[in-house]
């Protein structure tokens, strides 16, 4: 198993920063959907990992400790993630993407 | 090169790979984006082997975004890491041998010129260090002597570092490195003075822990040479394999090499900022209005 990269709806949600995606190393790895947290009252929407194209660097998780100071990527193994993300998974829109969750190991 | 090539042969849409699709309908192509869209639009650039983590990787994700027009855009590359990743991109890449890149652009833009009159077609050269400093440094100069109009990037990790820690030109006097182990004897070499003195119109130093600043470089390196001359831009583009920088800590690195001994620097021609903002509107280099000393008293 390996380390991918998760981001807590309920920490990103409360900030509109933006900061990871234009720090990750990989291309639409780390997305944005602008209605996520809206239900419990979040006002910005959040960022989220499509999991597939990680590669565990954490450099997410130094941009959003020391540059954002909003901690709220943390590393996880994959198989520990409940539900995430998948690239097959995720919708564009106009200025927003959506993602279905499913379980992101397969068999 | 154009519009054109990013759309579905009538009926094969079904068929496309998803991300395919996604390109297509939500991609860069015939629209501006910019680094504060990340991660809301597709990417041309796709996934590709290099290292998790790598700087050059994020430089180049960076470069891709910036382009003015992906759709009339060509990339040049060789043999170093960086074309692991250039290549995986939804634009044409042309691929040479080691260190015959500028060559190759110089060749390529100029029948661009010839086959599409004043439509512009963009040539970018992103290269590694050892490939344009050391084994195509005469290519390299030439093109810029003969003010070929194409931009030239450098992804400078200071190392060899696709097979595995050769020191190059533009290694640190002192680096040692696995395959050189005795550390380097000489200096750094200035390139950035060598492209000056030969006459490129725009050179940059930057390092990609400023995306914005890497957007703005990239746009106008482009730009200038459509019309004005060469254009260089250095970038410091770690490799965390060779230099054993750990993943979650190149952005710290990054930002201690800027401070340390890569500080942005932007040099630009009379010519091109007149250029820059005729053509393109860049504000910036408006001329100044007269001082008002000048201005006759009534
Ligand atoms: C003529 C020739 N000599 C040697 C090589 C082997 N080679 C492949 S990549 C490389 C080094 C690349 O170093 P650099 O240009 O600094 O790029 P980096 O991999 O560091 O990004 C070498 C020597 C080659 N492909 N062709
Ligand atoms: S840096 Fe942190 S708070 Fe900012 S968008 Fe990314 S995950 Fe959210
Ligand atoms: S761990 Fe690395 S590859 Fe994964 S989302 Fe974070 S920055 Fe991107
Ligand atoms: S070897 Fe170095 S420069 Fe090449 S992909 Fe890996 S980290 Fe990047």
């Amino acid at each position: 198993m390996y380390l991918v990269a998760n981001i807590s709806v309920e920490i990103c949600a409360a900030t509109s920063c933006r900061l990871c995606t234009q720090f990750c190393p990989e291309a639409n790895t780390i997305l944005y959907n602008n209605e996520a947290g809206k239900e419990k009252g979040y006002k910005y929407g959040s960022a989220y990992v499509a999991v597939d194209r990680c590669k565990g660097c954490a450099q997410c998780v130094w941009v959003c400790d020391n540059m954002a100071k909003h901690h709220a990527i943390k590393m996880v193994m994959i198989d520990q993630l409940p539900n995430a993300a998948i690239t097959d998974n995720v919708t564009y829109g106009e200025k927003s993407t959506t993602a279905q969750l499913a379980s992101p190991v397969i068999g | 090169m154009s519009l054109d090539y990013v759309k579905f042969s009538t009926g094969f849409e079904k068929f496309m790979p998803k991300e395919y699709r996604d390109m297509v309908e939500h991609g860069p192509f015939g629209r501006k984006v910019s680094v504060s869209q990340m991660g809301t639009f597709k990417e041309i650039l796709e996934e590709h082997p290099m290292c998790a983590g790598c700087a050059m990787t994020l430089f180049i994700r960076l470069a891709m975004i910036s382009f003015p027009n992906p759709e009339d855009t060509i990339t040049v590359g060789t043999a170093g890491c960086g074309r692991l990743a250039i290549s995986q991109a939804a634009i044409p890449f042309v691929y040479g041998n080691y260190g015959d890149q500028n060559g190759v652009a110089s060749g390529l833009s100029r029948g661009l010129r010839l086959r599409f009159g004043d439509k512009p077609k963009d040539v970018v050269v992103m290269v590694g260090d050892g490939g344009m400093a050391d084994i195509g440094f005469s290519g390299t100069l030439h093109s810029w002597f003969r003010k070929e109009k194409f931009a030239t990037i450098m992804l400078d990790n200071e190392v060899y570092g696709n097979t595995g820690g050769q020191e190059s030109g533009m290694t640190n006097k002192g680096a040692v490195l696995k395959m050189a182990p005795l550390g380097k004897k000489f200096e750094k070499m200035d390139m950035v003075s060598m492209a000056k003195v030969a006459g490129c119109a725009y050179v940059a130093t930057v390092v990609p822990n400023n995306p914005r600043r890497v957007e703005s470089v990239i746009k106008k390196a482009v730009l200038i040479a459509r019309e004005v001359g060469p254009t260089y831009i250095q970038a410091y583009t770690s490799c965390n394999i060779e230099y054993a920088i750990p993943t979650d800590k190149v952005m710290e690195d990054a930002k201690n090499v800027e401070n340390d001994r890569y500080q942005f620097s932007e040099y630009i021609t009379d010519e091109a900022k007149q250029y820059l903002s005729e053509r393109y509107g860049y504000k910036e280099f408006l001329p100044k209005p007269a001082a008002a000393a000048a201005i006759p008293q009534a």
